[in-house]
């Protein structure tokens, strides 16, 4: 997993929840595989705090963008796996939208010229 | 984002909690479990790898509470915790708890249950589609009215006559004449009439209506017909619908019961329709008369009796009530006005009233509540009770105030250090708000308990000895008790968050340091001692008018009536007309004297045609011979048929001359008695013993009757009136018992064991005649005295209810003022003060609390005491020995409330007392 020697990035407030949404649209996950995934595809730049991950489940859940079920892990452990629910694609998509337009504005404006 | 969702999720967090933090243990346990898999692959031991998986994901716990809060049950778990914290606070101090709880409990109870009473008696509608558009007409004239014969309600206003009784043809010209309000119908409450089913007979309520009665009043019966304008015809088939109540108690709902035969009064009478439940007829909303019949066969039930005509052809005869609805857009004022046109020139031709004779006019007033008599009878106790319990709520209310004020202060500490500690605002007066909620919610709850329980009670209290229906509701009163709890509630949460509020203001240091300046504070508790001598205020009221009631109650009870009240066993035989008239009438009565004078266990017999102290009346014109009357003077006297042994059985002494004897019979010479205040004020001191004076019988006839003897005066229709003069006549020799006549039998047994025993006597007569209210004289007295009774009963226990409610807040306020100053005292102690003299302290300061309070008490109830003057009997509403009593038990109660807290003060350690801050 992290690796001690990288330096990686906090997660910005407020955006985990974005990132969870995002790691479970590509298939079902438990939680520990939400972690792996966002990892994985950040190329372990991003840090993710176990600790919050979970609240973040499971106010998802509470807000109905994922539903939770209890399945049958690689292992053959059991685990609870979320998948995105199509209330929870719209959010993703209004979501990334947002961040999308965000990051454009604030790119612009830190590439602005001093001209 | 989905509602669905969101409410699952916490309704599980919340309610299966134990499930959720299951499910987020085992999920978090995967969790580590496959990291730490993770993490050996990568090298590492599997304890080590076990250790940094539980590291970095954190707290178990935290996480679980986290889970829960994710689910939004945050508000929910604080607010548990709220409750758990205040149930635990109130357990801690159980006397306050409970103090406070069994006061709101007492004063929503009390205060259901008589406005539930209050308001069916008073405000309830009938129960009919549009209630708000019926109307009743009554009519008023002239103090001389040409109206003379009324069977039914007669007032005597100071300025004339009203009634709501007409005759039969005036109700007929009225609705043919009628443009201004819906089609006119009419209706009688006809009385007690002898019903047999099934060969068993008794007395059941009556109905007559009009043919469009049903039609008018938009009532559709539960089963069979409603009586129609074909029935209400002469030589209609006899028909009749009977009450949802009476086909419940004698036909078992069997609806099998269309078209039974039963005899009504003797007369065979179809059944053709059940009213619905909540229909009650058009006379009362209280209570539904079993048996409603057209009017058209009025002469076959209630009989000519002594008239010789109909009741429906009669128009000397009033007794008839008549509604109808109003029609949209027309005021009443121009109904009554065409109405009164109608009657008066119906009157003018049917009638001939001679010339200085008032001719009634049509009032057209308020008929949602029906002919509403009880209204007379019941709003003026009645008024006067909800004053009474309504300040008995406002009492409990003082006292929850009065021990929340006090509750808040002892807590300013803790408030303090918990604001110290961080807690906001906010949080602290959800807390104080919980408590006090938690508070009401339980006193409202037994308050629902105590309102049934004292609602049933005073169906008992009022309820009638021979099991009559009372006036009462069965059903709770839902609204009055929802605004009694809610008024509660508001106390509570007023006098709990206040003190709160104001406590949560102060700075956390000065709180804390606050015990430090209260050696000689005495500022605080204003509010407190304010309410307390409010709450005296209140009890000196209540106290003051329990005794006058309960006064008047025993001067009721130490009358002498005049004659012996004691193993009397009283009932009633009205025999149906259509059987009896005449002197066939006068025989049946004398057979059933002798019978019930044979009858083991009987050792006399008094038949009365008026019984004594039954709130009945009877009068006849008296003139005595020789004497020529004044103008303007009555020319009537109260009178009584009575049978012979009628002076011997009820022990009325017989000052002079004989009573009746077997020589007097129908055919001798007609004799009467009269009592000594009639021989005084007609002969004075002179003997009136073979005088002779004349009256009239029902026809008209002049009769005159020969003096043969005077008895002792003895108290008439009620306990109240002095005994008036009174003639009576040998039943044998007067035409007047077709009304019935009441049997009071003498005997040393019980009412209910000597009964089938007078049952059997009179069936050994005939076998249809029912004796009708069995009771004894006592009862029959309870009975006319149940309003001193009820009032003396319930004015008593709101008194004694407010004595101890007073002397919580008393005993509350000083205790609490003696706790606050224990430091002062020990210091007055340590220079020397004795204990004698902080005791006289404290009670000093208790005295001009309780003082005042008692001044403004009895200002009231003075300035109070004026309305209920007419209810009193033998003093007066300033009744000086009743207000002495009230100070001296409420003085009594303070002393004894605030002589534990002064004894308390009292014996105060100054060394101790010192120390303890």
């Amino acid at each position: 997993m992290a690796k001690e020697a990288e330096k990686s990035m906090e997660l910005l407030q407020g955006t985990l929840d974005m990132l969870v949404l995002k790691a479970v649209s590509l298939g079902p996950l438990h939680g520990y595989g939400v972690l792996l995934r966002i990892q994985q595809i950040s190329q372990n730049r991003l840090e993710v705090q176990q600790g919050s991950l979970y609240p973040a489940l499971y106010r998802l859940e509470h807000e109905g963008w994922i539903a939770g079920e209890w399945g049958q892990s690689e292992n053959k452990r059991r685990a609870r796996f979320y998948r995105l629910t199509a209330a929870g694609r719209r959010r993703l998509e209004a979501e990334a939208k947002k961040w999308n337009q965000f990051a454009d504005v604030v790119g612009a404006i830190l590439g602005a010229d001093s001209a | 984002m989905s509602l669905h969702s969101r409410i699952s999720t916490w309704w599980r967090a919340v309610w299966r909690g134990t499930d959720v933090d299951a499910q987020v243990d085992e999920e978090l346990r995967f969790h580590i479990e496959s990291y730490a898999e993770d993490l050996m692959r990568g090298g590492l031991a599997r304890e080590q790898a076990m250790r940094r998986a539980r590291a970095e994901l954190g707290s178990l716990a935290a996480t679980r509470e986290n889970a829960r809060q994710a689910f939004g049950t945050r508000g929910f778990d604080e607010l548990r915790g709220d409750v758990r914290y205040a149930l635990r606070m109130l357990a801690k101090t159980p006397g306050f708890a409970a103090i406070a709880v069994g006061s709101l409990a007492l004063g929503i109870g009390a205060n259901t249950a008589i406005f539930s009473i209050a308001k069916h008696v008073l405000l309830d509608r009938l129960d009919v589609p549009h209630a708000d558009q019926l109307r009743l007409l009554e009519w008023t004239s002239k103090q001389n009215s040409a109206v003379h014969s009324i069977w039914g309600d007669w007032n005597h206003g100071w300025d004339g006559v009203y009634s709501s009784s007409f005759s039969y043809p005036a109700y007929r010209a009225m609705r043919q004449q009628n443009r201004d309000l819906q089609d006119l119908f009419a209706f009688k409450g006809a009385g007690l009439m002898d019903v047999t089913v099934n060969g068993q007979a008794e007395v059941v309520q009556s109905e007559l209506v009009s043919g469009n009665y049903y039609q008018q009043m938009q009532v559709t019966p539960q089963l069979g017909r409603a009586i129609g304008p074909a029935d209400d015809q002469q030589g209609a088939g006899s028909v009749a619908v009977i009450s949802d109540g009476y086909w419940a108690k004698r036909f078992n709902r069997s609806p099998s019961v269309i078209g039974r035969s039963i005899l009504v009064n003797l007369q065979p009478v179809t059944i053709i329709g059940v009213n619905p439940p909540g229909f009650t007829g058009a006379k009362s909303v209280q209570t539904s008369p079993e048996v409603f019949a057209p009017l058209a066969i009025e002469p076959q039930l209630v009989g000519t009796r002594e008239w010789n005509d109909s009741l429906l052809a009669s128009p000397q005869h009033w007794w008839l009530q008549v509604m109808a609805r109003a029609k949209p857009g027309v005021r009443d004022a121009t109904a009554q006005a065409q109405l009164s046109t109608t009657l008066e020139s119906a009157v003018k031709t049917l009638m001939k009233p001679t010339a200085g004779e008032a001719l009634p006019r049509v009032l057209v007033t308020d008929g949602s509540r029906g002919q509403h008599e009880a209204d007379g009878q019941l709003g003026q106790p009645l008024h006067v009770l909800m004053a009474l319990v309504g300040m008995v709520l406002l009492l409990a209310c003082a006292n929850i105030a009065n021990l929340l004020l006090a509750r808040s202060s002892a807590r300013q500490r803790e408030m303090s250090v918990r604001l110290a500690l961080g807690a906001g605002r906010g949080r602290i007066l959800r807390q104080v708000l919980t408590e006090s909620l938690l508070l009401a919610v339980c006193g409202g709850a037994l308050g629902l308990l105590v309102g049934y329980a004292g609602q049933h009670a005073l169906l008992l209290l009022t309820a009638d000895p021979s099991g009559e229906a009372s006036p009462m509701p069965t059903s709770f009163s839902w609204g009055v008790f929802a605004f009694n709890a809610v008024l509660s509630l508001v106390t509570g949460v007023l006098f709990g968050v206040a003190p709160a509020l104001k406590a949560t203001r102060t700075q956390v240091q000065s709180g804390l340091k606050d015990s430090m300046h209260t050696a000689t504070r005495r500022r605080r508790g204003y509010a407190g001692k304010a309410i307390v001598g409010f709450q005296v205020a209140v009890s000196m009221l209540l106290v003051a008018g329990a005794g006058v009631f309960l006064r008047t109650l025993v001067n009721l009870h130490r009358i002498d009536p005049g004659f012996d009240t004691r193993n009397l066993v009283l009932f009633d035989i009205n025999p149906p007309t259509s059987r009896y008239a005449g002197a066939k009438t006068a025989a049946m009565f004398r057979q059933i004297e002798e019978r019930l004078a044979a009858t083991p266990g009987v050792e006399s017999v008094a038949p009365e045609s008026t019984p004594l102290l039954a709130d009945n009346m009877s009068n006849d014109d008296f003139a005595p011979e020789g004497m020529v009357a004044k103008k303007g003077d009555n020319t009537s006297e109260l009178d009584n048929e009575v049978g012979r042994g009628f002076f011997t059985a009820m022990r009325i002494p017989m000052l002079a001359g004989r009573g009746f004897s077997s020589q007097d019979t129908a055919t001798s010479r007609l004799v009467a008695v009269v009592n000594e205040a009639l021989a005084k004020k007609y002969w004075g001191s002179a003997s009136p013993i073979g005088r002779t004076f004349a009256t009239s019988d029902a026809h008209g006839k002049k009769l005159v009757y020969t003096i043969v003897g005077v008895c002792a005066n003895t108290r008439y229709a009620n306990l109240r009136d002095d005994p008036p003069p009174i003639f009576f006549l040998d039943y044998q020799q007067s035409m007047e018992i077709s009304w019935g006549i009441t049997f009071a039998v003498r005997t040393r047994s019980e009412r209910t064991a000597i009964t089938p025993s007078l049952r059997a006597a009179v069936q050994s007569v005939d076998h249809d005649l029912p004796l009708i209210d069995v009771r004894t004289q006592k009862e029959q007295i309870d009975q006319i005295t149940m309003e001193e009774r009820v009032l003396a009963d319930l004015t008593g226990g709101f008194g004694i209810l407010a004595l101890v409610l007073a002397s919580i807040g008393i005993y509350g306020v000083m205790a609490y003022s003696v706790a606050q100053r224990t430091n002062e005292i020990g210091i007055r102690m340590a220079l020397g003060a004795l204990p004698g003299k902080v005791l006289r302290m404290v009670l000093g300061e208790a005295s001009w609390l309780v003082l005042l309070g008692m001044a403004v008490g009895l200002g009231g109830a003075l300035a109070l005491g004026r309305m209920v003057a007419s209810m009193l009997f033998g003093l007066k509403p300033y009744d000086p020995e009743t207000l002495a009593g009230a100070v001296i038990v409420l003085s009594l109660v303070a002393l004894g409330a605030s002589w534990i807290p002064a004894q308390r003060a009292a014996r105060v350690d100054p060394m101790r007392a010192l120390r303890s801050e």
